[in-house]
């Protein structure tokens, strides 16, 4: 995982605590302390056969709301099931279906540390 | 009368909505684009127990927040169009998201069927659902249907009757209960609306404070706009800064989680899992169809499968269909004398139609292949391959279909190539493709191509075709680029694109669909670009030439006449012009037995022409020296009246509106090194690129060119001075280049709905051209070469 992105993200995260409705990347509930959380990590870094739950949709309010529509909500389970031959997008399976996002849309979902299952 | 009912067909993309609406309609559908939009929108109707049933198919869409443009149409269609029943179609494999959108239609208090489809892929999963406990807790009924099988349209038919017929009651049911604090602000904002009439009213209270809260751009606007609401803005301003500082969270984040929240309380009670660790089928066939090494090896060959099936597969068809008109051309040449009401009715009525519907059978192969790769599910899987590569150009994984039948691989045609992109959803993506595709080596282009790799490249035929299709790929993503970084800047659509399981398509399905979108291309296009083929044609045929020009023609080929039949030896048959009528005759049917009992002295003069060993042995050997005579004669004469033929239709093409144009584009063109018969060719290459072989043969004064024949041409254009294979391949990269032929123009107006992308393409791609072209020429004269 890049740490370098992902401290970003969550410097963009944190920053917008104070309410500010124009803010485009508001991700108001990420405490600080959790950011530093080794055992938090995006879905990017994900590889594939690893399975775990959603922390947090993060970046633009639209990708963001879209996400969620789709499923991506804190406890959700989400499977990686495999990288396109070009390693970009990602596949996964999250409640019962199939569903393929790019890498860097997939690194503003914030997720508990996977578990290896296949 | 009873009233007749409207409903609307909603759901998720791939729930089976559409085979639905095949199920219910049948025949009794039409295709056609919602106004503005280039969605597609299809109704049907059908009669049931007595009441006339108008159904409204609605885009597939996952949501209701109208953030896309397919989103935008079911809402407010739902809202303007009110329709009496909404019959939400259900997949029952993949209940849980299936049924965000259902809870949103609740939500907002319009009477909801839910179709609870695709229960027997369901039951292969081991899930079960229980259509009564899922009624009861969504307080609407759920019915079983299943497209395919046709099962349940009738119960379905019979619960949209009986709730159309309940009057509507204004909800006050709250479907999702969200946490008190929410509550609160909501019900705080319901109290702040007042009664003055919004296009809203009839929808719950509850579902418009919720998409206040949630900062919903259209309500919210709706709401702005009237100044006596001043207390509910202030309502909804402050309601949602209360719930992100005491929650710590955006209310859209927490709503939408309640509801999912909600959804999986009722998965709980209604449906059970029994899971099995079992690989379904659909996930090993995909193991294989996109896998790192197969699955692109495949792809490809899929993509050339579908290239061959639109362009090889149709051929039979579109050969019939052009010896048709061709037939039918010929009839009408034979039956009306020459001139120029003949000339019409061939050249542009017959030729007119007989173009646009030699497209057709073309069209509605390519919607065949098409549709079958998104029933199948196999074309996510092509957009899931290539997405990487596309997406670094600014286009969308699915441009690629769309860029091959438009000429990827050489020999496309750009008009299904166009329409191919309506499989798009994403608008941005979607016009660029549309812009670009015409820059790919259509098949009309390729005459061209042959012809001037003919004359001057022609050692290298394969290789050049390899390099014009690098070029013409190149030169497409590279526009691409450029328009993604310029004027169609702003983000990529998200690429949250669902895989859905592989499924079989009912070939009914396929053919009404492909059907459908067929018919479109004829109603809405071929009118069209049959009036601007009948303009063309006037353009590239007046003002004929001016009555002394075309005397003086008339008197240079009666002297040649009177100066072949003057001549002794030919005297001795050829008495008068109107023999020589005859003999043209003659030579066409020599079997003819009429023919040979009324002018026996042609058949000896025939069979020397026509160099028949057999007949020629008959012949009195003494006699064959004055026939050889008269043959060469005869055929000398023939070519001069073919040579005087060519000037005269040379001088005419130059006199009329094309040639014109032609010659006034000499001065922008003079660069590159095109005189105006290269540009009267251009010119008329906007009707069609396979013209410009064709006119360039009537400019160069050579009467008949085929296109497939054009080797005099090519021997004729190495002779010429100023030609050379800089010049050639000036023109060959003018051709692919420049602006697309006006069948594509009307299929970008089509397809865009806006004239000025039309105006666009044509400005855009001529300039590439323009610079492209001078390019070449600057390049190869620094380099010294080709200088003749």
């Amino acid at each position: 995982m890049n740490k370098q992105t992902f401290l970003n993200l969550c410097r963009k995260t944190v920053k917008s605590k104070i309410p500010i409705e124009e803010n485009c990347t508001d991700c108001p509930s990420f405490p600080e302390k959790e950011c530093l959380d080794e055992n938090v990590v995006t879905l990017s870094s994900y590889k594939p056969g690893e399975t775990g739950t959603v922390f947090q949709a993060c970046g633009d309010p639209e990708l963001r709301l879209r996400l969620m529509e789709m499923g991506f909500i804190r406890g959700s389970e989400v499977k990686v099931i495999k990288y396109a031959p070009l390693n970009d997008p990602m596949e996964f399976v999250i409640k019962g279906y199939h569903v393929t996002l790019r890498r860097k849309q997939a690194d503003n979902i914030l997720m508990n540390a996977p578990i290896k299952t296949t | 009368m009873r009233k007749k009912i409207n409903i609307a067909l909603v759901g998720n993309p791939n729930a089976g909505k559409t085979t639905l609406f095949n199920a219910i309609t049948g025949a009794r559908q039409h295709t056609g684009n919602w106004p503005g939009v280039t969605v597609e929108k299809k109704e049907g109707n059908v009669k049931h127990k007595g009441h006339e049933i108008q159904i409204v198919d609605l885009p597939g869409t996952y949501s209701l927040t109208a953030y896309s443009l397919e989103e935008k149409i079911v809402r407010s269609f739902i809202i303007e169009f009110r329709p009496d029943v909404i019959v939400d179609v259900v997949d029952s494999s993949n209940i849980e998201r299936n049924l965000y959108l259902a809870v949103q239609l609740l939500e907002m208090g319009v009477k909801v069927v839910i179709a609870l489809n695709m229960m027997d892929v369901a039951h292969g999963r081991g899930i079960k659902v229980d259509a009564n406990k899922l009624s009861r807790l969504l307080q609407a009924p759920v019915i079983h249907t299943n497209g395919k099988k046709k099962i349940g349209i009738r119960k379905l038919l019979n619960q949209v009757i009986d709730l159309a017929k309940t009057p509507v009651i204004l909800n006050k049911r709250r479907i999702v209960s969200y946490e008190d604090k929410v509550k609160k602000e909501i019900v705080k904002i319901e109290n702040n609306f007042d009664k003055i009439p919004t296009r809203y009213d009839g929808l719950s209270n509850q579902w418009l404070a919720v998409k206040l809260l949630e900062k919903d751009e259209e309500i919210t606007r709706e709401f702005h706009d009237n100044s006596t609401r001043s207390s509910l803005i202030k309502q909804v301003q402050e309601s949602r800064n209360r719930i992100q500082n005491n929650i710590g969270e955006t209310p859209e984040l927490i709503l939408t989680t309640a509801r999912y929240t909600f959804i999986s309380t009722i998965i709980k009670q209604a449906v059970q899992f029994h899971k099995s660790e079992s690989v379904t089928l659909s996930e090993s066939i995909d193991r294989v169809l996109t896998h790192r090494l197969f699955g692109p090896t495949i792809m490809l060959a899929a993509l050339y499968l579908v290239y061959m099936f639109t362009f090889q597969g149709s051929e039979p068809i579109v050969n019939f269909v052009e010896g048709l008109f061709s037939s039918i051309g010929g009839l009408v040449t034979k039956t009306l004398p020459e001139g120029p009401l003949q000339s019409l009715l061939v050249s542009g009525i017959i030729n007119g139609v007989g173009g646009v519907l030699g497209f057709t059978p073309l069209i509605a192969f390519m919607f065949l292949a098409i549709t079958f790769l998104e029933d199948t599910g196999y074309m996510a899987r092509i957009a899931f391959m290539l997405d990487r590569i596309l997406h670094s150009f600014g286009l969308h994984g699915t441009s690629m279909l769309a860029l091959m039948v438009s000429g990827g691989i050489a020999g496309g045609c750009a008009v299904p190539g166009i329409m191919a992109t309506r499989t798009m959803r994403e608008p941005k993506e979607r016009l660029v493709t549309i812009l670009v595709a015409p820059l790919m080596n259509c098949g009309a282009k390729l005459p061209i191509y042959a012809l001037l790799i003919g004359a001057f490249f022609p050692g290298n035929k394969a290789l050049m075709m390899l390099i014009l299709t690098i070029i013409s790929w190149a030169m497409a993503l590279l526009a691409a680029k450029i328009m993604r970084l310029t004027i169609l800047s702003g983000i990529a659509a998200p690429f949250i694109l669902e895989l859905p399981p592989y499924r079989m398509p009912t070939i009914r399905g396929l053919i009404t669909n492909s059907w459908e979108r067929t018919w479109m291309y004829i109603r809405k296009a071929g009118t069209v670009i049959l009036t601007i083929s009948i303009i063309l044609w006037a353009m590239m045929n007046y003002p004929s030439l001016s009555s002394e020009k075309s005397e003086s023609f008339m008197e240079r080929k009666a002297a040649i006449t009177s100066e072949f039949l003057t001549d002794p030896a030919v005297n001795n048959i050829f008495k008068s012009q109107k023999n020589i009528e005859i003999l043209k005759q003659f030579l066409g049917q020599e079997d003819s037995k009429e023919l040979k009992k009324k002018t026996p002295a042609f058949l000896r003069l025939a069979a020397a022409l026509n160099n028949n060993g057999g007949k020629l042995n008959k012949i009195n050997p003494a006699a064959k020296p004055l026939i050889g005579y008269i043959a060469d004669a005869y055929l000398k004469y023939i070519q001069k009246i073919e040579t005087l033929k060519g000037e005269r239709q040379s001088a005419h093409l130059k006199n009329t509106v094309g040639g014109k144009i032609g010659l006034a584009l000499e001065i922008i063109f003079k660069p590159i090194g095109f005189d105006w018969k290269t540009n009267v060719a251009l010119v008329g290459g906007f009707a069609a690129k396979e013209v410009v072989v064709s006119t360039l043969g009537t400019a160069y004064s050579l009467a008949d060119v085929n296109p497939e024949m054009a080797e005099s041409l090519s021997e004729r254009l190495k002779k010429e001075p100023g030609w050379n294979p800089v010049l050639a391949f000036s023109l060959i990269m003018f051709v692919m280049l420049y602006s697309p032929c006006f069948a594509t123009l009307v299929m970008i107006k089509k397809e865009t709905g806006k004239w000025r992308w039309v105006f666009f393409a044509i400005f855009y791609t001529t300039t590439l051209a323009y610079l492209v072209a001078l390019g070449v020429r600057i390049v190869a004269t620094l380099l010294g070469l080709g200088v003749s």
